[in-house]
């Protein structure tokens, strides 16, 4: 028989060992948080668009969650918080004449507007290291945006799929996952600003309706379209369904 | 040498030797020249990976290690971070945007406020970077174990990492492809074994990326033909 110390000293060792194991099993079961802290886009070398235009934006941008559980691995929660509202401001800032936005109750026709604009998001997915069997973090988020008349008329359902990707041994799981998340928002501004105008026909809006008025650049001189882009452009005023990008 | 000093050296040799294998890669740098190059003083270069919209796969690490490698030293050249180039000119330059041929830039710079911007930069250059490191190969089996009296590994294990790399260097002065840079690396490793791992690491990146900067400082800088 072994002494009592030696045995109290393997109890311990026993329950120290069984500590470990448990923690170490929830740490694998954690998920991440990845929060988006206000990003911002830089101010685009674009003229502006002569045009009174308004943005209505739907609750959601204000407070977006997307919680995702990898099969088998973490569960991830990415808040955009108010990401999504500062970015869509700063980009029709920079590319109206006059941009304002506008409460969910207000009345666009009493504003004296020639567009408003109604962005939303159909869709967000993202895919980590140990599903895409790379170093990469991607972010895919797809936007929709629908712009109305002065008369409140809509006159385009536009969907766009941006695409954010970013490397982890670059800046970690998390800001990997953060950064991804914000060149797909980046994505999606510059090509609202190459293809809104040819997607929608929003200049054509303008009260004046002049001959004058300087279009939004239609498409980057011999610019190699993504993959999705060319599916924008026919499905600009179409009803579609919200299919996540595979 | 007494007879009591050889076990001390043995083990040293032995690693210099394992050393020097291990730090053995291969490589080849390449250069085809479209046209004149050359730089003035207050010129500059901007490093840029090709975009992931197209499929490249360019580590941020290495573009970086370029970039630095370009920058250093006497003979360094003045380079724009990416980031500020890329901000600067947004949205032209994004992943999604950016040209995919000199033919585009002639369109692009007459934009309003682009070809001010990039003067206001100082770039005369933007070097395009495509492509990786890879494994290609790997065999060997290593294992460890750990246990309250102490842990070990043993066993043996390798693999190949392949680097391959090009830099295609266009000049907004002219707006012309000015040529391209080339570097394939190619590297094993080795990791033997016994109670401690003795990693003989192959640095096949790094090395590409010192081999393709100092290509591309040549190819700039060379003296421009009258």
């Amino acid at each position: 028989m072994l002494p009592l110390e030696t045995t109290d000293l393997k109890s311990r060792r026993l329950k120290t060992a069984i500590a470990f194991a448990v923690i170490f099993s929830l740490a694998g079961c954690a998920g991440s948080t990845v929060k988006l802290d206000n990003p911002t886009i830089p101010e685009p070398l674009i003229t502006k668009l002569p045009l009174k235009v308004a943005a209505r934006y739907p609750e959601v941008f204000d407070n977006y969650v997307h919680e995702e559980q990898v099969i088998g691995k973490e569960k991830w929660s990415i808040e955009l918080g108010r990401a999504n509202r500062l970015l869509f401001t700063q980009l029709f800032g920079s590319m109206f004449t006059d941009f304002q936005v506008i409460e969910n109750d207000a009345e666009a026709r009493d504003l004296g507007i020639d567009a408003l604009i109604e962005p939303s998001i159909d869709a967000f997915e993202f895919s980590v290291p140990s599903q895409s069997q790379t170093e990469d973090f991607a972010v895919w988020i797809r936007y929709r945006i629908k712009i109305f008349d002065r008369e409140g008329v809509q006159i385009a359902n536009w969907p766009i799929a941006a695409y954010g990707k970013s490397q982890t041994t670059t800046f970690g799981g998390d800001a990997a996952l953060q950064r991804a998340a914000i060149l797909a928002m980046r994505d999606a501004a510059a090509l609202i600003i190459l293809q809104m105008d040819k997607a929608t026909g929003i200049s054509k809006l303008s009260n004046a309706s002049n001959a004058n008025t300087p279009p939004l650049p239609e498409t980057a001189p011999d610019t190699e379209p993504a993959p999705d882009q060319m599916n924008l452009l026919t499905t600009a005023t179409k009803e579609t369904p919200d299919e996540p990008r595979q | 040498m007494s007879h009591a000093s050889k076990p001390i050296y043995r083990p040293v040799v032995l690693l210099a030797v394992a050393t020097l294998l291990g730090a053995c890669v291969t490589s080849r740098v390449e250069n085809v020249r479209e046209g004149d190059t050359g730089i003035a003083a207050g010129e500059g270069i901007v490093i840029m990976a090709k975009s992931y919209h197209l499929g490249n796969e360019t580590e941020a690490k290495f573009i970086d290690c370029v970039g630095d490698s370009i920058g250093r030293g006497r003979s360094g050249l003045r380079v724009v971070p990416h980031a500020e180039f890329v901000d600067a000119l947004f949205p032209w330059f994004e992943p999604r945007t950016a040209p995919a041929e000199t033919k585009g830039l002639p369109a692009l710079l007459a934009r309003p406020g682009v070809a001010e911007m990039i003067k206001e930069k100082g770039v005369r250059y933007v070097v395009w970077l495509d492509g990786d490191t890879d494994k290609v190969a790997g065999g060997g089996s290593l294992s460890c174990a750990a246990g309250p009296g102490g842990g070990g590994c043993f066993g043996f294990a390798w693999w190949q990492n392949d680097a391959n790399y090009e830099a295609s260097v266009w000049d907004l002065t002219g707006l012309e492809d000015a040529g391209t840079v080339s570097a394939d690396v190619s590297g094993t490793s080795f990791l033997p074994a016994i109670v401690v791992p003795i990693p003989l690491i192959a640095r096949t990146q790094s090395r590409a990326c010192t081999a393709l900067a100092d290509q591309l400082k040549l190819f700039i800088v060379a003296e421009e033909t009258a």
